[in-house]
């Protein structure tokens, strides 16, 4: 195997791996309310540009990531509480909430722009620096790419755990099914909702840090193309499947790598975009969804 | 507040105001400072480009997020055409628009397949790969670097068939644009087109019911927003004379969404103010400028929840959608409703061993039934026995999984709904599903769609023609509103009406629509007993047309003056057929409704 | 003891309950009767918390719970089986079990909870692991009434137990259905088109019609005072 191909595969599932991440704070609030945050992508960037300018007031890297990460999750349940959950109230069409969680997302994206300039910021070490290597398989191995991967497949396992293995993740796997069966179960939906909301930009945010921290600089437009990549792998492994989010992220990030090393850098984005609508249109179901059987 | 918007609605829809509107201008403009003038070209554009948007989601109801790609490819194709290759302009721009209009065909392709979610990312996803590819393909589209030295207005470099224009005469050229895709999207709005374009984003169920097919119509509607974006960008190149990728990026796409958004999708009117407001306040105040995004963002947050129906919503009221003069000159025509008796012989709907199974479960089994012209058939069964599902299976919305239907000699099983509805097949459904912005002669109007002969342009220009096919069918509208002892209502809005007044429409829409054979879905649900004979009255009336009905109910005394045969499902499988004085004794009836043992008491 | 006063229920223009007033004492079956659209559903619904209820109140042992949410109905004792064979279809019997007991008082430790209704019904203990939604109408009939027996409730609200099921299973679910409501002595409410057979099993009656009470009654004089006609005629 030559060194360039290795590269290119190790850094596509690296974010492959992180895609998937955010491909299952999508599927969070699909599960709960069919809904997504469209404006996800500011909360990555959000969360990564806080994590950036508190560590730069001179507080430690990795109490900057949580106190970020606990200011996107209070986004994550105002944006449910105020923008999703009325706009489902007014209207049974996606329209509604479509339109107001993109702008809360623009929202966040011009408030960033204003008070952290536009400019792309650099994003400080959390644990490696992008200079040190392991050798594997006689390759150099970034080993940010390794903890990035570590800490995406782990968040994505013990969510899945989570979800099958607690009652609380079993109530999550209920409203999906039937939200008013669960009602009627005694299952409290509306705070399951808003902690879906909460969970899923916490994922958001992880994903943004890990992002940042492989591209090593944030900007305020950093975000949206990611989000619509996350949202790439939830659809090819079937919107709401955590291992077929895994499985889709990892197909994008590593499509999308290789067109990037072979082809050109720039069309990195465009092929999975391009990926995106296509299997929309033939498999919307994902790739290995089932399409449903359902009486009318 | 009504009155002021009744004022102000027809001071807009007057044509000799719009007229002096555009003459003032036209005339007005050499007094404004080229700067003024300038910023009122990109007014009239925005303008332009929010009539794309207002088409496909105002009226079709399909969101885009990615409008910003149909825009550049207006702008590039005639940038690079004139620029590159030395067409004229006057040529260049309507490429562009068939371009972009194609593309909108092939992008409708796609998104038919999807909707919600998928739909507004898959447009984002559109947008997002347009803007690559023209970052890109550095030989064609200049890259990142730009296309510089498109001829334009304002670089007075353009002409236009061998006539310089500088940047007055190109208002004066946009302001008549302009005025003709106002005009054009009225004529559509108030048409055949707009009324199944509305029907659609209502509910495709319902409009391929009364045989309105969702995905043609759909396909009309991104090829007309596609190539109305289009026109915007191409006029826009032409304009500011440099293309770069960023001007057609997602901020383009947002931007027109909020124009969109605050003019109030639906209101053609709403979206010029909109236009307006949106390109003059960031030219005009520096602040807005600085917080365009912020704003923007707070906008799309919020509009939607504050002011739902926009500028427009809050000015004007809502639009409607049959034009005046075509309802002036049904006015004086009269129809009889014997115009809608089935032509020809009246011919017979076979059902033979209809079964549906959806997994494991077996909703409908084995079922076979007959329905002849003038006779009305009762169906029941308890909850769950499979009548709705038989319904479906025969009008095309479920294909069955074994049995054949049959319907005038033709084999009409698997048929999609639309082209089932359209063999003389309609139905009404158990909710009924009318367009509730509509009023009630609107909903009757959109049954008869089908019974249209003239073509789209026609209906587009507004052509005598239109008028006259229009014309006609509202006047049989108005003898069906007699029919059904609507008339009173004809003008209200059908969401402010009672249920019962609902289900009278509804069954009056399926019989615009010129049914052989009608099958109602508990038609009495929910009704009074007043309106419940009225009701019956009006399905008397269809019987002595012809026409042949099924009915699905459980009022028993109900059916019991109207029906001639009556058929009972229960689990799905049929239990008895024959007159219902039969069906009042019979011992499998009474135990599928009673429980067994009463059948033995 | 579960009351209705004067309650009222609409979906958008459709009232499905009009002024509809009820007493279900506990230790006895109250049998609610009526054909397709009656308003049995819909009373079982404003009783939950799922239905718009614009007018009256609903009591629970004295408590008015009209302005209470769903979860919190179900908290105080509430359980409901709804209409349709509404399961979660997708998870196995076992999950659906477990799910309706974390939600429900936990009076009984949860093994003790899930051998008594294995003991009771064998066949559920074959399938635990199997997706619910592939049994057999008669066995997801089973799950569902333990789903809501497991919750140690106060007052059940059946719709339809004999839905599409053959006399024979109907006559073992409503065994059953009998077994416990003496054995717990709680309120328990059944919904029902199978006249004869509600009116067999329960105490008290009352027939709706067009969301309204026509006939009601212990449901013995029903019974006997009728040999079916009478409320046969109420249907068809």
């Amino acid at each position: 195997m030559d060194d360039f191909f290795f590269s290119l595969l190790l850094a596509g599932v690296s974010v492959g791996a992180v895609y998937a991440l955010i491909a299952l704070g999508l599927n969070l609030t699909f599960w709960t309310t069919k809904t997504l945050n469209f404006g996800q992508g500011s909360l990555m960037m959000l969360c990564a540009m806080l994590t950036v300018w508190l560590s730069s007031q001179g507080i430690g890297v990795a109490l900057a990531v949580l106190g970020s990460l606990a200011v996107v999750a209070a986004l994550g349940m105002f944006i449910e509480r105020w923008t999703v959950r009325p706009a489902l109230k007014a209207s049974g069409g996606s329209m509604g909430w479509v339109v107001s969680t993109l702008g809360f997302g623009i929202f966040l994206q011009g408030m960033a722009a204003k008070y952290f300039g536009s400019q792309a910021m650099a994003f400080p070490d959390v644990v490696f620096s992008a200079q040190d290597y392991v050798t594997l398989f006689g390759q150099y191995v970034s080993l940010q790419y390794l903890v990035v991967l570590a800490v995406a497949v782990a968040l994505i396992l013990a969510l899945e755990l989570f979800v099958r293995k607690t009652v609380w993740g079993r109530a999550v796997h209920a409203v999906s099914l039937d939200p008013e069966l669960a009602l009627v179960q005694g299952i409290p939906v509306r705070r399951l909702v808003l902690g879906s909301f909460m969970l899923s930009s916490i994922l958001a945010g992880v994903a943004g840090v890990l992002i940042a921290q492989i591209g090593g600089t944030v900007d305020p437009a950093f975000g949206f193309d990611l989000v619509l990549l996350g949202f790439v792998a939830a659809v090819l492994g079937g919107m709401g499947s955590s291992f077929g989010a895994l499985a889709g992220g990892l197909v994008v990030g590593i499509l999308s790598k290789l067109v990037g090393g072979y082809v050109s850098t720039a069309a990195e984005h465009g092929i999975a975009f391009a990926l995106l609508m296509l299997a929309l249109a033939v498999r919307p179901q994902g790739l290995f969804g089932r399409p449903e059987v359902s009486k009318a | 507040m009504n009155a002021v918007r009744a004022w102000l609605s027809a001071l807009v829809a007057d044509w000799r105001l719009g007229l002096l509107l555009v003459a003032a201008l036209l005339l007005g403009a050499p007094w404004l400072s080229p700067g003024t003038v300038q910023i009122a070209s990109f007014v009239l554009i925005a303008a332009i480009f929010a009539q794309s948007i207002n088409l496909l989601t105002g009226l079709a109801g399909q969101i885009s997020l990615g409008h910003a790609g149909f825009f550049g490819i207006g702008a590039y194709c005639t940038g690079i055409l004139v620029k590159t290759h030395g067409l004229d302009v006057a040529l260049g721009v309507p490429v562009a628009v068939l371009l972009a209009g194609l593309t909108g065909w092939l992008l409708s392709f796609p998104a038919n397949r999807v909707r919600d979610v998928y739909l507004a990312m898959m447009t984002l996803g559109f947008g997002m790969v347009f803007f690559e590819i023209v970052r890109e393909w550095n030989d064609v589209t200049g890259g990142t670097m730009g296309l510089p030295g498109v001829p334009s207005a304002a670089l007075r470099t353009l002409t236009i068939l061998g006539v310089k224009v500088d940047g007055l005469g190109y208002f004066r050229l946009l302001l008549l644009i302009t005025a003709g895709i106002v005009l054009l999207m009225r004529n559509l709005t108030q048409s055949r087109i707009g009324r199944a374009f509305y029907a659609i984003h209502v509910s495709e169920v319902a409009a391929g019911s009364i045989g309105i097919p969702a995905g043609r119509t759909k396909q009309l509607a991104y090829a007309l927003s596609g190539a109305v974006a289009g026109l915007a960008g191409a006029l826009y190149a032409h304009l500011v004379g440099y293309l770069g990728p960023e001007s057609f990026a997602l901020p383009r796409s947002i931007e027109v969404l909020v124009i969109a958004i605050v003019g109030g999708l639906g209101s053609i009117a709403g979206q010029v103010l909109s236009a307006t407001l949106f390109t003059f306040l960031p030219e005009r105040l520096q602040v807005f400028a600085e917080w365009q995004f912020i704003a923007y963002g707070l906008v799309l947050t919020f509009s939607l929840l504050v002011l739902p129906r926009g500028i427009g919503g809050l000015f004007f009221l809502p639009p409607r959608f049959i034009r005046p003069r075509a309802l002036a000159r049904a006015a004086a025509r009269r129809a009889e409703t014997a115009t809608l008796r089935p032509a020809g012989q009246g011919a017979a709907l076979e059902a033979e061993g209809i079964t549906m199974r959806f997994g494991g479960l077996v909703a409908v089994d084995d079922v076979s039934l007959r329905l002849e012209p003038g006779r009305i058939t009762a169906l029941v069964g308890p909850n769950g026995s499979g009548k709705s599902t038989f319904v479906n299976v025969v009008t095309g919305i479920y294909r069955p999984s074994a049995g054949r239907v049959r319907f005038a000699e033709r084999d009409i099983t698997g048929l999609p709904d639309h082209q089932v509805a359209a063999a003389g097949v309609v139905r009404t459904f158990q909710d009924p599903r009318l367009v509730p912005h509509f009023t009630v002669r609107e909903n009757l109007l959109l049954g008869a769609h089908r019974q249209f002969r003239h073509t789209g342009l026609a209906a587009a220009l507004a052509l005598p023609g239109a008028t006259r096919d229009e014309a006609a069918q509202l006047a049989l509208v108005e003898a069906v509103l007699a029919l059904a002892d609507l008339t009173d209502v004809a003008d209200r809005p059908i969401d402010t009406l009672p249920y019962g007044t609902r289900r009278m429409a509804e069954v009056g829409r399926a019989l615009l629509a010129q049914p052989r054979i009608i099958l109602l879905d508990e038609p009495a649900a929910g009704l009074s007993e007043a309106e419940m004979e009225r009701l019956s009255q009006l399905i008397r009336d269809m019987k002595a047309m012809g026409i042949g009905i099924l009915l699905i109910d459980h009022h028993m005394d109900f059916l019991a003056e109207l029906v001639d045969d009556v058929v009972v499902l229960d689990s799905g499988r049929m239990i008895y057929r024959g007159d219902i004085a039969g069906m009042r004794g019979d011992a499998q009836v009474i135990a599928a409704y009673l429980g067994d043992e009463a059948a033995h008491a | 003891m579960l009351e209705l006063r004067g309650v009222t229920v609409r979906y958008g223009a459709v009232r499905a309950l009009e002024d509809l007033s009820l007493r279900a004492e506990p230790g006895g079956i109250t049998a609610i009767l009526g054909a397709n659209g009656a308003g049995k559903s819909s009373l079982m619904r404003a009783v939950s918390g799922i239905a718009p209820v614009v007018g009256g109140s609903v009591l629970l042992d004295g408590q008015d719970i009209t302005g209470l949410p769903a979860p919190a109905r179900a908290k105080l004792g509430i359980a409901h089986a709804m209409e349709g064979r509404r399961l979660f279809r997708q998870l196995t019997v076992e999950d659906n079990l477990k799910l309706a007991w974390s939600f429900g008082a936990r009076r009984v430790a949860l093994p003790a909870s899930l051998a008594e209704i294995y003991d009771r019904f064998p066949i559920l203990k074959e399938k635990a692991r199997t997706p619910a939604g592939l049994l057999s109408g008669g066995q997801q009939q089973m799950v569902i009434l333990s789903c809501t027996t497991i919750r140690s409730p106060r007052c059940l609200l059946l719709d339809e137990p004999s839905l599409g099921l053959a006399p024979i299973i109907v006559q073992q679910i409503y065994g059953f259905i009998t077994d416990y409501a003496a054995r717990s002595g709680i309120t328990v409410v059944i919904a029902e088109q199978m006249a004869t057979l509600a009116l067999k099993v329960s105490r008290h009656c009352l027939v709706l019609r067009r969301g309204r009470v026509v006939l009601q009654g212990p449901s013995a004089e029903l019974l006997q005072g009728s040999d079916g006609k009478a409320l046969a005629a109420s249907y068809l």
